[in-house]
């Protein structure tokens, strides 16, 4: 039997109260004076009456009623052992320790780990258990095996890490090795905190039929913490001085509001502590004044005082200067006046990202103009011959990006080694001035670069008349990202070595469309432009057991950049110090972010402590505590109908108290042992 | 007002002048009487006795001697005063009262001596009888020597008696024996000796003290006085119960205790009782919340046998 309220026990003490009035010879208040206790002293009442407990039963009656009210107030429950594996044989058994940060709070992972000593205890012989560390990942610590050392070495060398708690990957480990294994009995043992947050329901999720399941809930019924779960940074570059504004959002999960000193660190120092008083159950933000921090990527972090769960008392992020994406548009010697008056306009209106815009006329285009762009625009502009048309061919396959609009344009032919634009070839001019014009019918809204677009109001491109247009024949539909109302493409996408190719088959000024006077049209060559140009929004964190794609942030490898566009090899350095190394033509492979915290990716021809900081959080997500049944997973993860058995060991004390709570039954039979005790109290008092 | 009333010790507690009461208390007394019990200097006579030597020759009857030729003397009934000197417990036992809803009007057995010892006072001294006090607490506190004249200053000594507080000292010494034992050898003259306490003291203690007393030729007369609460002890409620003698203090049932407690009291009296007629002492049990007259009764009987002297 187990107690909710065990800390009740205490009052057993009271107990002795009873005893101690028909024992003790206890001060009374009442005091009456007497001539002489002569007599009184002469009777042998001290030694025989006051120290004989007279009425036994009635004593027994009392303190009994006593003790059942003191053992209801502990609201005793009866854990249900696992239920014995049915059949005989060896047995395969895979333990599941959830190791997600959230096992940090209290003693979670004491508990954790004792349940998974406790689940090795009777494996002997023939049988084999799997120890499995799971957060977001699962990963199998040791082979099936008897061997309880082994199994002991892997689990005094775990702790909780950073990573967020999800009960996929380890069902699916789990069920690969129950699978594999020829024995006749199966089992399985998950213990974890049960956080909801871990639990999406998967009808894919499921363990092999014959599966017994049994669960450990080492969570706590009331889990009180404060956590900063989020952090903004606005950084304002006017005045030649970097400002960043900070605010952070603080969530208390506690039945208590809470008043902490809320400190905003900026590169390493304590710059500003501000008091915030976050209510029960709700979250409140914590605002900095504007601080001044150097250029480049600074540090941030914002922490409050630890608590039973310190992962979540820090939030750091990074704080960088928005970097232009660089444009050149390339216009005809003889271009018309507004040929590149909407697009630049357009361009210069930019936020995020910014864009810096220059127009070189085709005749005037010379190498060095081609240097450090982001994307160049050919704006009715065949490809560049020459050397020009070299270096612009190779600074694209490097990851330049290309917008084509052919316009007018004679002569549009593809550089030859560029196989996979030679599919693509310009055909005739395609006027639709006399029936109104033609509009874009078809959009594939998925397209990163269009998919801004999907959301109501959120921009028409069908709106725009398209008066003319070039045709453009294409082998396949791969790439057609737009299509006019005839079905010819509008907007046409091809990859050229680790840069992207976008054709526009009409005019980017109002020539041929009057889509540069359309609203949409701001937005949508923003998009177009840094798609092409690879821009990505700066992330100031990523997210522990999440992954870092640097193709994807060049943000954050931009400074490593040489100036003939070569990368050098780059070192990841954890906050523990392990190092990952990145070779330059390995930038698209995702890196395994595990722990929380600042990392550093520096060249590797370089000291440390001069790369660029990487922020690295706690899944936030994880900091809520709230509860998901264990019988719930079980009956999800078991076959329908199959053999599996579900059974808890341990659970919520508060949720097996629910269910098997005998409080009120204890109750009840405290009030009818307090009627027997008044009934013969009665009849007691009647015969003295 | 009954004859009774004016021995009610509830109604006496009304009366502030001793002397008033007194002279109220032995009034009421004798008028309830069929007979006057002032015996006066009387020359009647009793008896002839024979001559010895060291008798007085003024009182031998020569008529005798002239028909008999042998030497007789006549002896008178009461031809001499008598004297009362009254011993007064003012121990601070003597300071209880029981009270409580069946004796509202209830004195404490101090006062209760008090009015009795004044009214012996008043009574002897209207008999011409002289009249003497000590008022005794482990020793002799206040000695008014026996004299026809000290009614007044007798009545005082009782009236700061019953004014004074005890003293602080509650573990002082209550035996009777060593004041006991000082008046006997101050008394020069043969007394009627009263002594009125609560006699909380092992009955041995008792008449030994009396016996220093008693030795004196004097008549002793002992008047017990006990408040009805020790008498019955009708105490309900679970108390602790504190010795105004020691201090000592002990928790009580009484409802464990009544009957062995007047099994007690009863046996302590029934044996100073027994032990007072083996010595020839007066014993008299006083329940204060009764009327005087028991107590008067009991002098005037001890009074009569006095008178006779030879």
């Amino acid at each position: 039997m187990q107690f909710l309220a065990p800390w009740f026990l205490a009052g057993l003490a009271a107990l002795a109260v009873p005893v101690l009035i028909h024992l003790i010879n206890r001060e009374r208040k009442t005091v009456v004076e007497f001539p002489s206790l002569m007599f009184l002293q002469r009777i042998p009442y001290k030694s025989v009456r006051r120290q004989r407990i007279r009425h036994l039963l009635l004593l027994v009656l009392r303190c009994l009623a006593l003790a059942l009210l003191v053992m209801a107030f502990t609201r005793p429950f009866f854990a249900k052992r696992a239920t014995v594996l049915a059949g005989a044989g060896a047995k395969e058994r895979v333990i599941l320790v959830d190791r997600s940060w959230s096992m940090a709070y209290g003693d979670h992972w004491t508990k954790a780990v004792a349940a998974a000593r406790a689940a090795m205890g009777d494996i002997s012989g023939t049988d084999r258990a799997t120890l499995v560390f799971f957060a977001t990942e699962a990963t199998a610590a040791t082979e099936p095996t008897a061997d309880h050392a082994r199994v002991e070495r892997a689990l005094a060398a775990a702790k909780p890490g950073d990573a967020a708690t999800r009960f996929g990957p380890a069902i699916k480990l789990a069920a690969q090795i129950l699978e594999g294994s020829n024995l006749p009995r199966r089992d399985v043992v998950l213990i974890s905190d049960f956080q909801r947050s871990a639990w999406t329901q998967q009808t894919d999720l499921r363990l092999p039929a014959g599966t017994h399941m049994s669960t450990v809930d080492v969570s706590e019924a009331d889990a009180p913490d404060l956590a900063v779960t989020s952090a903004s940074a606005d950084r304002d570059a006017s005045g030649g001085r970097d400002r960043i504004t900070v605010a952070a959002r603080l969530a208390n999960t506690g039945a208590a509001a809470k008043d902490v000193p809320v400190t905003l660190a900026m590169a390493g120092r304590d710059a500003q502590t501000v008091h915030v008083t976050v209510p029960p159950h709700g979250s409140a933000q914590a605002r900095f004044a504007a601080v001044t921090v150097p250029g480049g990527a600074v540090r941030g972090e914002v922490r409050i005082p630890h608590d039973k769960l310190a992962n979540d008392d820090a939030w750091r992020f990074t704080v960088a200067a928005d970097e232009a994406v660089k444009v050149l548009v390339v216009e005809p010697a003889r271009a018309r006046a507004s040929q590149s008056l909407f697009l630049r306009r357009a361009l210069a209106i930019g936020d995020q990202p910014t864009f810096d815009v220059e127009v070189k006329r085709a005749d005037q285009l010379a190498l060095g103009d081609l240097a450090g762009r982001s994307l160049v625009v050919l704006n009715e502009v065949p490809f560049p011959a020459g050397a020009v048309g070299a270096r612009l061919r190779t600074l694209v396959e490097q990851g330049t990006g290309l917008l084509v609009a052919p316009g007018d344009a004679a002569g549009l032919d593809w550089p030859a080694p560029w196989t996979s634009l030679a599919a693509m070839r310009f055909g005739a001019v395609t006027d639709r001035t006399r029936d109104a014009g033609g509009a874009v019918a078809s959009i594939d809204y998925s397209h990163p670069a269009l998919e801004l677009f999907a959301a109501p109001r959120s921009g028409d491109l069908g709106a725009a008349r398209i008066f003319r247009w070039r045709a453009l024949a294409t082998r396949t539909d791969s790439g057609v990202l737009a299509r006019f109302d005839d079905g010819a493409p509008a907007l046409v996408e091809r990859a050229v070595g680790k840069g992207k190719v976008l054709v526009w088959t009409s005019s980017l000024d109002d020539y041929w469309t009057d889509l540069p006077v359309q609203p949409v049209y701001l937005p949508f060559v923003h998009q177009l432009a840094a798609y092409a140009g690879r821009w990505s929004e700066r992330r100031a964190w990523f997210t522990a057991g999440g992954t870092l794609d640097l193709s994807r942030h060049g943000e954050l490898t931009a400074m490593f950049q040489k100036a003939d566009g070569t990368m050098p090899p780059l070192v990841l350095t954890a906050p523990s110090g392990s190092r990952q190394r990145i070779a330059p033509d390995s930038l698209a492979r995702p890196i395994q972010l595990d722990e929380a915290g600042f990392h550093e990716l520096r060249a590797i021809d370089t000291p440390v402590g001069s790369g660029r900081p990487v922020a690295v959080n706690v899944d936030p997500a994880e900091a809520d505590l709230s509860h998901v049944d264990p019988a719930e997973v079980v009956t999800m993860l078991t076959s329908p109908g199959g053999v599996a058995a579900t059974s808890t060991i341990g659970g919520a004390p508060d949720e097996n108290e629910r269910q098997r709570g005998i409080w009120p039954w204890v109750m009840v039979m405290a009030l009818m042992v307090l009627v027997g005790e008044t009934v013969l109290g009665n009849r007691l008092a009647r015969q003295t | 007002m009954t004859t009774a009333s004016f021995l009610d010790p509830g109604v006496l507690a009304r009366i502030g002048n001793l002397e008033l009461l007194a002279k109220t208390v032995v009034e009421g007394f004798i008028n309830g009487l069929h007979r006057s019990p002032h015996l006066g200097a009387s020359t009647d006579f009793a008896e002839h006795r024979q001559y010895m030597p060291g008798d007085d020759i003024r009182r031998i009857d020569w008529r005798v001697y002239a028909r008999t030729d042998r030497h007789y003397v006549k002896e008178f009934e009461a031809d001499t005063n008598a004297n009362l000197f009254t011993v007064l417990d003012v121990s601070r036992s003597m300071r209880y009262k029981g009270g409580g809803d069946d004796q509202p009007s209830a004195v404490s057995k101090l006062d209760y001596g008090c009015y009795l010892a004044a009214s012996l006072a008043y009574f002897s001294s209207q008999q011409r009888d002289r009249v003497g006090l000590a008022t005794i607490d482990g020793d002799v506190q206040e000695y008014v020597p026996c004299s026809a004249k000290h009614l007044q200053l007798t009545l005082h000594a009782l009236q700061r008696a019953s004014a004074t507080a005890p003293g602080t000292d509650i573990k002082a010494e209550r035996e009777l024996l060593p004041p006991l034992r000082k008046l006997g050898e101050s008394t020069r003259r043969r007394s009627i000796v009263v002594l009125i306490s609560d006699l909380y003291e092992d009955p041995d203690a008792v008449m030994t003290a009396l016996g220093h007393v008693r030795g004196k030729g004097n008549d002793l007369i002992v008047f017990h006085l006990l408040d009805r609460h020790e008498l019955e002890f009708p105490f309900t409620e679970q108390s602790n119960f504190l010795d105004v003698e020691t201090g000592a203090r002990m928790p009580v049932i009484p409802d464990y205790l009544r009957a062995q407690y007047r099994a007690l009291v009863k046996q302590h009296c029934d044996t100073l009782a027994k032990r007072s007629r083996d010595q020839r002492v007066d014993y008299a049990l006083i329940d204060t919340s009764q009327p005087l007259d028991q107590a008067l009764f009991t002098y005037l009987m001890s009074r009569q046998r006095m008178s006779r002297v030879r």
